[in-house]
């Protein structure tokens, strides 16, 4: 057990020592943090869809409530970006806890209603009425505390975050606990698992993440309007990059996401309809051989992927 | 019948409706500490319903659970297992992706807070003669052995109160005997037990005091010869 957890914290490590050393020798700091950003994303799905089973179509609700909560935190009291962005998390959390009740349903009902519930939540923070507090459509302008390398550590600090409790829930009884009640609530309630609690737990911790990433990516970004911030292509993206890669495990997400974020950034900017192509048949590719994602390709041949 | 004196489980009236069905009827029963309880009855009489009620899986409508003097009614199945209550399935549940050994260490974690661990765990194991195969996909096990990890893990939550639920199902006549074997050996372990079978054989074996159902509701409670010069017994089993 020990041994798993050196070798969790070495793959922390490493990413954190990459991004940490990365921008001395690349001068594409937009590109880092946005990788970083949906490196982040997808631990946090991965939290929720990994271990639970729930799978987060709405995910970008939390995305967008950390933004917009720090955002208004930044705009209203004046306060250290970097809490702002921790209060983010927490509106985004505050979320999550408003929408505990969709955890009673399953499967594609409960990826439906939290997609809905996302949208809800961008049509209420886009309202024209309500511009006092959120600026309604017209947007966030923090350009006043516009710092773009305090954001972008700060945007590390929420990755390795990310990791670390990634790295805990698949090390621990809690994890363990988790990956029963994907299996079979009923089984794990009689091992004395408190079914709710448990996946109750994994659901703020997954929405604390992306309400974070949210929070630094308002600050990196300093301009941002409802659309960008809740915009679905962000709960897509995410999704699709943590099960490329393997959900369930620390590594496999950080590959998806590493993978295909580079590969939209090379291809999918200058020539998006042959990116587009080469999407669709990866993902035809994925569904139909590798269904638990490149990670499974190592644990079929007996290789334990962090 | 057998009792060391001390009442274990005493459940008064209970009720379950599925709509308007009451699967249970006001059904009641006293399990004294130490004792093997069979419970019989033709199919859709309620038994797996009462397991699965006392169990926590199923809300119950009405009636009371008392267990070790404290009503245990409504409570969610972790808590119930934290009290000491666990149960058997008859088609078992395994929790496919994790290994034989995760799984009763989840039971060991976080289904009670007696004990060392490890030791429960191996006992556990021991028991069920699942040593061999500890470190095996639950998924890789055959349907005889996942019913043995499901005793184990049971088990494994230390319980007062076994429920098991039609464990000779589907198993052949040898792992018949051996598992007869294997609750007796439970049972001198200290843990009582509410055996449903519809093997007859195999309730004699186990224990001389039987509750019978019958839709939802008591029937008789003897032995098992007994229960067969019983009119009313025979009656539902066979029809008139």
């Amino acid at each position: 057990m020990r041994r798993r957890y050196l070798q969790a914290l070495s793959v922390i490590i490493l990413v954190a020592v990459v991004f940490l050393l990365l921008p001395r020798f690349y001068s594409n700091q937009s590109f880092l943090f946005n990788l970083m950003l949906y490196l982040g994303l997808a631990e946090g799905v991965n939290i929720i869809y990994g271990f639970t089973g729930y799978l987060p179509f709405g995910y970008v609700g939390f995305f967008g409530a950390g933004a917009y909560g720090s955002a208004i935190a930044i705009t209203f009291w004046h306060i250290s970006p970097f809490v702002c962005v921790i209060l983010g998390g927490m509106a985004a959390v505050a979320t999550g806890i408003v929408l505990i009740p969709l955890l009673r349903l399953s499967g594609a009902y409960f990826a439906i209603a939290n997609l809905a519930a996302s949208q809800a939540l961008y049509l209420i923070v886009a309202n024209p009425t309500m511009e006092k507090i959120t600026q309604g459509p017209y947007g966030i302008d923090l350009s006043s505390v516009y710092n773009a390398d305090a954001g972008y550590y700060t945007m590390l600090a929420v990755l390795v975050f990310a990791m670390v409790v990634v790295a805990y829930i698949r090390n621990s009884d809690f994890g363990l606990s988790l990956l029963a009640i994907k299996e079979d609530r009923v089984t794990a309630s009689l091992a004395g698992v408190n079914v709710v609690r448990a996946r109750s737990i994994a659901w703020m911790l997954s929405a604390f993440v992306a309400g974070l990433c949210g929070g630094a990516f308002g600050w990196f970004t300093a301009v941002f309007y409802p659309s960008t911030v809740f915009s679905l292509d962000v709960s897509v993206f995410t999704i699709v990059f943590a099960l490329f890669g393997g959900v369930g495990t620390l590594a496999g997400p950080l590959l998806g996401a590493l993978l295909l974020y580079s590969m939209y950034n090379f291809i999918g900017i200058s020539t998006p309809q042959y990116f587009q192509l080469f999407y669709g048949f990866l993902i035809i590719g994925l569904v139909l051989f590798l269904p638990d994602g490149v990670a499974s390709i190592l644990q079929k041949g007996k290789v334990y992927v962090p | 019948m057998s009792h060391s004196g001390k009442e274990l489980l005493k459940i008064k009236g209970l009720v379950k409706k599925f709509g308007g069905f009451r699967a249970l009827n006001g059904i009641g029963m006293d399990v004294g500490e130490g004792c093997i309880v069979g419970l019989a009855g033709p199919n859709g009489s309620g038994k797996t319903t009462l397991i699965n009620v006392i169990s926590g899986v199923y809300r119950p409508d009405g009636g009371s659970i008392e267990f070790c003097g404290r009503s245990v009614y409504k409570l969610p199945s972790h808590k119930i297992v934290r009290r000491g209550i666990n149960r058997t399935f008859q088609v078992p549940r395994p929790l496919s992706s994790l290994t034989v050994r995760e799984t009763v260490k989840l039971a060991a974690v976080y289904g009670t807070c007696e004990g060392n661990k490890e030791e429960t765990i191996r006992q556990a194991l021991e028991i069920v003669e699942l040593e061999g195969v500890k470190d095996v996909v639950s998924a890789g096990l055959t349907f005889a052995q996942q019913k043995m990890l499901g005793l184990a893990t049971a088990l494994a939550t230390k319980p007062k109160l076994l429920l098991i639920d039609e464990i000779a199902a589907g198993l052949s006549h040898q792992e018949l005997f051996k598992i007869s074997q294997m609750l007796l050996r439970i049972r001198n372990t200290g843990i009582t037990m509410i055996v449903v079978e519809h093997h007859l054989g195999f309730i004699d074996a186990l224990t001389s005091d039987v509750v019978v159902m019958n839709a939802g509701g008591n029937l008789f409670r003897g032995s098992i010869q007994e229960a067969a010069q019983n009119d009313e017994v025979v009656e539902v089993f066979l029809g008139r």
